[in-house]
């Protein structure tokens, strides 16, 4: 085998920021273990972005664990990098042991994100493998995918071997090992495939009998699952660069429109004792000057209040900054806002009227938007708000909501501090049907609708001083909806568009539409079709993976919604949503 | 004061002066030395270091001081099992006082990967180099202050600190000259000085004075 490591080494005198590639990261496990078989987490995109996600440091931190295997890691090289491996002839190689991806023997693709899509065959191109995995023959690693995007894995099934559907804590680790022993018996790859098949979650599309469904992965135990207590300290400073506690999994809000809220079901809690003790091992092993405490809606953890009181005392002696993200209005605890000292606040209210948020069911209401007073009491002096454009019964009265809202806030503000104005920045994305939520079958708004939605409200928070307005492409947005939604006949589209040239989608300057409606055009298939409303009936590319709720249970919150009823937060009383099939919700 | 002396080698090379004070406070942290904060409203550990490195080369002399009151055996082994061993330390100096290396370094010695042949610098050494997006042309011969034999390799003293000369500008021409094929990587340091009373005194030797 050819070491590359000497010659890639010297490239990186030339390229951008190449701590990003070379390696050697503390806590860095045991490279030179003998072992049964080798994974490379691939994360399509690059270093700084990659290294932020949670499911990779896990995943990696479980395999690395285990005795017989070992994990390594692969990002998507910028530009500048992939120009130099390709005029030096030098393929795609793990970032720790400068091993060719060709030569593992399995390839794990975590795929966070649709516009990431193109990005993996960018790093496959670049590892010299095959797109479709029915051009690979044996001596190609085994291909995964896995990540958020398993929910619908039909416009990448063309290019992988198995997806795992849901949690990969337990599935990633039985399919190594069904690897390696299928290795060891001299099985051929279809037979190893077929073995991998009855990993719960594993999805493997070459044998995908009609009428089966795949049942999605589920840690049971959360409590005790292994979560990294000697996390990788990044060579450079990455998107979250910091200790990151995850506090449980699932969410009890059931936000109609949130995809992550109905797939991570069932809720399932980590102990305030065990979390603190992961912290402090984290910190003591790592480092790190930050800690965040992360999951979906972490104001609603049963044990807030018990885990502050084992942190904060540890990270003012350490000098370490605790950081609450993202709490939503309704779990908006002054006293907790009073010992973190943050100068910015964040809310997520999504729409600008009740009647709106009682569609989507996003459980804030005036009042508690009111409560935001407090906040301004104790000192902030700015504020940010997230909304959504083009939900399900969306008119310019919500719309005009938002500035209300706007409007609202700066009064609050003035009758509690005059000083300073308040800076209140308004972010607005532009809504996604996703699969498995209530909305799963909304058509999205036209893209000229979209257009002029945002000028409407841009043209309104003009006329509010101090209110800055931010909004998502609305190119991106019809591409995210189309792939997120799409089905098989992608796999030849995301090909046809890496060969125009997309990738790299998710960023601004590399984004470019003119190919992607090439690219469509092409295939012959058209973005219409993928952003217009689905019948009730219809067969959804998506319904064979079983998350535990149920078709069903989905419609009729899509009804309640247009009905405008809510559906009160699981942590109130069970909803019968069928997800505790799946192991029981630790709420309950 | 204790200052410590480290290497900055193999991958750690390319961790830019910026990430590896982030770096630095990390290892501080995990390596449980307890330094000193400033006062003020945004206290801030008080750490020290001596001009930066650029990028891509590495070294066996880079000095970080730190204001703690552990003894310096102590901040040794603890910051050495803190590292990996791309930043190991290899000495460590009681000092009274920041011996402030970043304002009073004035030159370094840099090994390149590359047989040594002597250099005349009497009719100048120019070299072109790139700056914001424009090509300079620029004699440096005033800032190259010696040329010699390293081990058989080439050895050079340079301008550091207020007066500065990036080794990696000089590669170009260097492989010209000597027919050579070098990169960025095949640079290391291998001491810095600083000036006292007119002389060069390698810092290892400033740092057991008393200042």
């Amino acid at each position: 085998m050819e070491s590359f490591k000497d010659r890639f080494f010297k490239l990186l005198a030339e390229v951008e920021k190449p701590a990003r590639y070379s390696g050697g990261e503390w806590n860095t496990p045991d490279m030179d273990k003998p072992r049964k078989a080798d994974m490379c987490f691939c994360f399509p995109e690059l270093y700084e972005i990659g290294m932020s996600n949670l499911g990779v440091q896990i995943l990696y931190d479980i395999i690395n664990a285990d005795k017989d295997f070992v994990a390594e890691r692969c990002f998507a090289p910028a530009q500048d990098l992939a120009d130099r491996l390709r005029a030096e002839n030098i393929p795609l190689l793990s970032i720790e042991t400068k091993k060719p991806l060709k030569d593992f023997t399995v390839l794990g693709f975590s795929i966070g994100f649709e516009l990431l899509y193109t990005n993996v065959l960018y790093m496959l191109d670049l590892a010299g493998i095959p797109f479709l995995a029915k051009d690979r023959g044996e001596d190609y690693p085994i291909l995964l995918a896995g990540g958020p995007c398993s929910v619908n894995p039909e416009p990448f099934a063309d290019f992988f071997d198995v997806i795992v559907c849901g949690e990969g804590e337990e599935a990633d680790i039985a399919i190594l090992r069904a690897v390696a022993d299928g290795r060891e018996k001299g099985l051929s790859k279809a037979e190893i495939l077929a073995n991998i098949k009855n990993i719960e979650g594993a999805y493997v599309p070459s044998l995908k009998k009609d009428g089966e469904t795949v049942k999605k992965a589920v840690v049971r135990d959360f409590e005790n699952a292994p979560f990294p207590r000697r996390p990788l300290v990044p060579n450079i400073e990455t998107v979250h660069d910091r200790a990151v506690l995850e506090l449980y999994r699932g969410c009890g809000s059931g936000c109609r429109f949130c995809q992550a809220g109905f797939w991570y079901r069932p809720i399932r809690e980590r102990s305030a004792e065990s979390l603190a003790d992961i912290g402090k091992d984290m910190i003591d092993s790592a480092g790190f000057s930050e800690m965040s405490l992360c999951s979906l809606s972490t104001g609603d953890y049963s044990e807030l209040q018990r885990l502050e009181e084992l942190l904060v005392p540890f990270c003012n002696e350490k000098h370490i900054n605790l950081a609450l993200p993202s709490l939503r209005i309704s779990s908006f605890k002054s006293d907790m806002v009073r010992q973190s000292r943050r100068s910015s606040l964040t809310f997520a209210p999504e729409a600008g009227t009740q009647r709106l948020r009682n569609v989507i069911n996003k459980n804030v209401t005036d009042e508690e938007i009111e409560n935001l007073a407090e906040a301004f009491e104790v000192g902030y002096e700015s504020i940010k708000l997230y909304f959504m454009l083009g939900l399900p019964t969306e008119t310019d009265e919500d719309i005009a909501g938002i500035a209300e809202i706007c409007k609202k806030l700066k009064n609050l503000y003035y009758l509690k501090r005059r000083k300073r104005g308040l800076n209140i920045s308004v972010s607005c994305a532009v809504f996604i049907p996703k699969p498995c939520t209530p909305f799963q079958w909304e058509a999205q708004i036209s893209f000229d609708e979209m257009l002029r939605r945002q000028q409407y409200l841009r043209g309104l928070l003009r006329e509010i001083k101090g209110v800055s307005f931010s909004w998502h492409g609305a190119e991106t947005s019809v591409l995210e909806a189309s792939l997120a939604r799409g089905d098989r006949r992608q796999s030849a589209l995301l090909i046809r568009a890496y060969e125009l040239g997309a990738k790299f989608d998710a960023w601004t300057e590399s984004f470019n539409w003119d190919i992607w409606k090439q690219a469509f055009s092409d295939c012959g298939l058209s973005v219409d079709e993928y952003i217009r409303e689905r019948g009730a009936d219809e067969v959804l590319p998506w319904d064979f993976i079983d998350t535990g709720v149920s078709k069903k249970y989905l419609r009729r919150e899509r009804d309640m919604g247009y009905a405008g009823i809510t559906t009160k937060n699981c942590r109130d009383g069970c909803n019968a949503c069928g997800a505790n099939r799946f192991g029981r919700c630790s709420i309950c | 004061m204790l200052t410590l002396k480290y290497c900055k080698a193999g991958s750690a090379c390319f961790i830019s002066h910026i990430d590896l004070l982030r770096h630095v406070s990390r290892i501080l942290r995990r390596a449980g030395i307890t330094v000193n904060y400033s006062q003020g409203f945004n206290p801030h550990a008080l750490v020290y270091f001596s001009p930066p490195l650029g990028v891509g080369v590495s070294s066996v002399a880079e000095y970080l001081t730190i204001d703690t009151d552990m003894n310096e055996d102590e901040v040794f082994e603890r910051y050495n099992s803190a590292v990996p061993d791309t930043l190991r330390a290899s000495g460590i100096f009681v000092c009274p006082k920041n011996p402030n290396l970043q304002g009073k370094v004035v030159s370094a010695d840099y090994i390149l990967d590359v047989p040594y042949k002597p250099i005349d610098l009497s009719g100048g050494f120019e070299i072109s180099y790139g700056k914001k997006g424009q090509t300079v042309t620029e004699d440096v011969s005033d800032k190259i202050y010696s040329v010699f034999d390293e081990d058989g390799r080439l050895g050079l003293r340079l301008a550091l600190g207020n007066t500065n000369l990036r080794p990696d500008r000089l590669i170009p021409r260097l492989n010209e000259m000597l027919g050579a094929e070098i990169s960025i990587t095949d640079v290391r340091k291998l001491r810095q000085y600083v000036e006292v009373g007119g002389a060069l005194i390698n810092v290892d030797d400033y740092l057991k004075t008393n200042f």
